[in-house]
């Protein structure tokens, strides 16, 4: 009987505790300023970050504790931009291609279909998708086979204005910005869910999606909104943020390129 | 032959300028304030959207002033109305545009002014008029300010509200607001086409009382 007290006890203790990790929530750490630079995409590699400027066409290298360690300039408008084997890809906007920077050297992404404005790209064990800003669509490869999928529209599968992408647990993640939603499809392009419809975003402009939450920019209302995948709200951060654009987990560590506010706004779970 | 040397060197400095002198004197200056330059997506469409002009140079844009400036060869002789309507192409709302051309001479927009007259009666209102964004701002305050009659007009983005001043003799508060409503807003009293509003650009596309 004893025993079986001591059992149920440690089960209902497992419990509480399974609970207290769900409600776990990001908590504000430290803001990274970065001058006169206005952060629009967030990649990391080796340790590093790296940030796309927009207004002043350069990626910006960042150490770990965020510390500016040196800037590329010319590129035509970088947007949210990816990294993938010692290589940074850049969607150039003003451009209409992707850029790979490795080292000191630049090249062009061949792609067989045109872009105009490339927004977003993200890069995953040999996946890599689009968003194809003005022609309302994404691309996505697996595996070097290129698909195209979406058109200008408010239905479920179409998207008005995409301007970020995320591939995570064998599906593809876009903020469809201008419809203020998030689309999820799978690697055939097929809808399989929205989210974010009840939360009357203005702009959904960056996607990341990790383990277990899904996160996204809502660029016109200053904040970040946290679901889980089923697309249950969990959380939203909008302290200190003046227009969002995208958002980074890297060790355990979630950063926010706060646009207007022209820094880097750091988060850590307690 | 330092006198002569002296010379030379002038002469070549002389001639530079005048290259330099000509080789600006053949393209037009075009300044334009545009409002609602807030979402980054948007800005560099208005952008790309003036490399539709071929022979665009020395293309230059200010996010937080919403200054943008380009050059243009003097001899296609791009006009006011022209650079105005890229810009709302864009998306955008030109607040003023100038163009200073290759000879000097500049042109202006000019803006509505109210005259006001011994039977004017200046009224002060308010009426809710549909809008998301710093875009939509400048787009309902400059339809509302070219209704003659209208004094000043200016609209909150939070409280969706537009209030007005304005000459009753002149114009009423029905008149603004079907202004208003064409340019894609719908307000208390007038709905906007449908075509007009799906043409207004995204982040602009408010949701619509059914």
């Amino acid at each position: 009987m004893k025993s079986y007290i001591y059992l149920l006890g440690l089960i209902l203790l497992n419990l509480t505790m399974s609970c207290k990790n769900e409600t776990k929530e990001w908590s504000y750490l430290k803001t990274i300023d970065l001058g006169k630079a206005t952060p629009i995409g967030l990649t990391a590699m080796e340790g590093h970050l790296w940030v796309a400027d927009g207004d002043n066409n350069q990626l910006i290298h960042l150490d770990g504790e965020g510390k500016v360690l040196f800037k590329e300039e010319g590129f035509e408008r970088p947007m949210h931009i990816a990294s993938d084997r010692g290589s940074i890809y850049v969607p150039e906007y003003g451009k209409d291609q992707i850029t790979i920077f490795k080292g000191n050297e630049r090249t062009k992404l061949n792609l067989v279909d045109s872009l105009d404005a490339p927004a977003g790209i993200h890069i995953k064990d040999g996946q890599m998708a689009i968003a194809d800003f003005y022609n309302h669509r994404i691309l996505f490869s697996n595996d070097g086979n290129w698909i195209s999928f979406g058109k200008e529209g408010k239905a479920d599968g179409e998207f008005y204005y995409p301007t970020d992408v995320h591939t995570a647990h064998q599906k593809i993640y876009v903020a469809d910005a201008y419809n203020n939603r998030v689309q999820v499809f799978d690697y055939k392009g097929a809808h399989l869910q929205t989210i974010g419809e009840t939360e009357k975003m203005n702009a959904a402009t960056g996607i990341y999606v990790s383990q277990s939450q899904l996160f996204v920019t809502d660029f016109e209302h200053d904040r970040i909104l946290i679901y889980d995948l089923q697309g249950k709200l969990l959380q939203e951060i909008s302290e200190g943020l003046e227009k969002p654009t995208d958002i980074l987990i890297e060790n355990k560590t979630l950063y926010i390129a706060n646009y207007k506010g022209k820094n880097l706004m750091v988060y850590k779970i307690k | 032959m330092k006198n002569l040397l002296i010379v030379i060197i002038s002469v070549l400095a002389f001639a530079s300028i005048t290259n330099n002198v000509n080789a600006q004197s053949d393209r037009d200056q075009i300044e334009v304030q545009v409002d609602g330059l807030g979402c980054p997506f948007c800005a560099y469409g208005l952008e790309k959207k003036f490399k539709e002009f071929k022979g665009i140079k020395d293309v230059k844009i200010e996010l937080e002033t919403g200054q943008f400036s380009f050059t243009y060869p003097a001899d296609k002789e791009l006009g006011l109305e022209e650079v105005e309507n890229q810009v709302e192409k864009a998306g955008y709302t030109a607040v003023t545009t100038k163009i200073i051309r290759a000879d000097g001479k500049i042109e202006e927009s000019k803006q509505n002014i109210t005259e006001l007259t011994e039977e004017s009666q200046i009224v002060s209102k308010d009426i809710f008029v549909s809008g998301n964004c710093g875009m939509c701002k400048a787009r309902i305050e400059k339809t509302a300010k070219n209704v003659n009659g209208v004094v000043s007009a200016t609209w909150d983005e939070d409280s969706k509200m537009l209030k007005l001043e304005f000459d009753s003799s002149q114009t009423s508060i029905g008149e603004v607001s079907q202004e208003v409503a064409k340019a894609g807003h719908d307000t208390k009293y007038s709905k906007a086409e449908d075509d007009v509003y799906n043409n207004l650009p995204g982040c602009c596309q408010y949701e619509r009382a059914q």
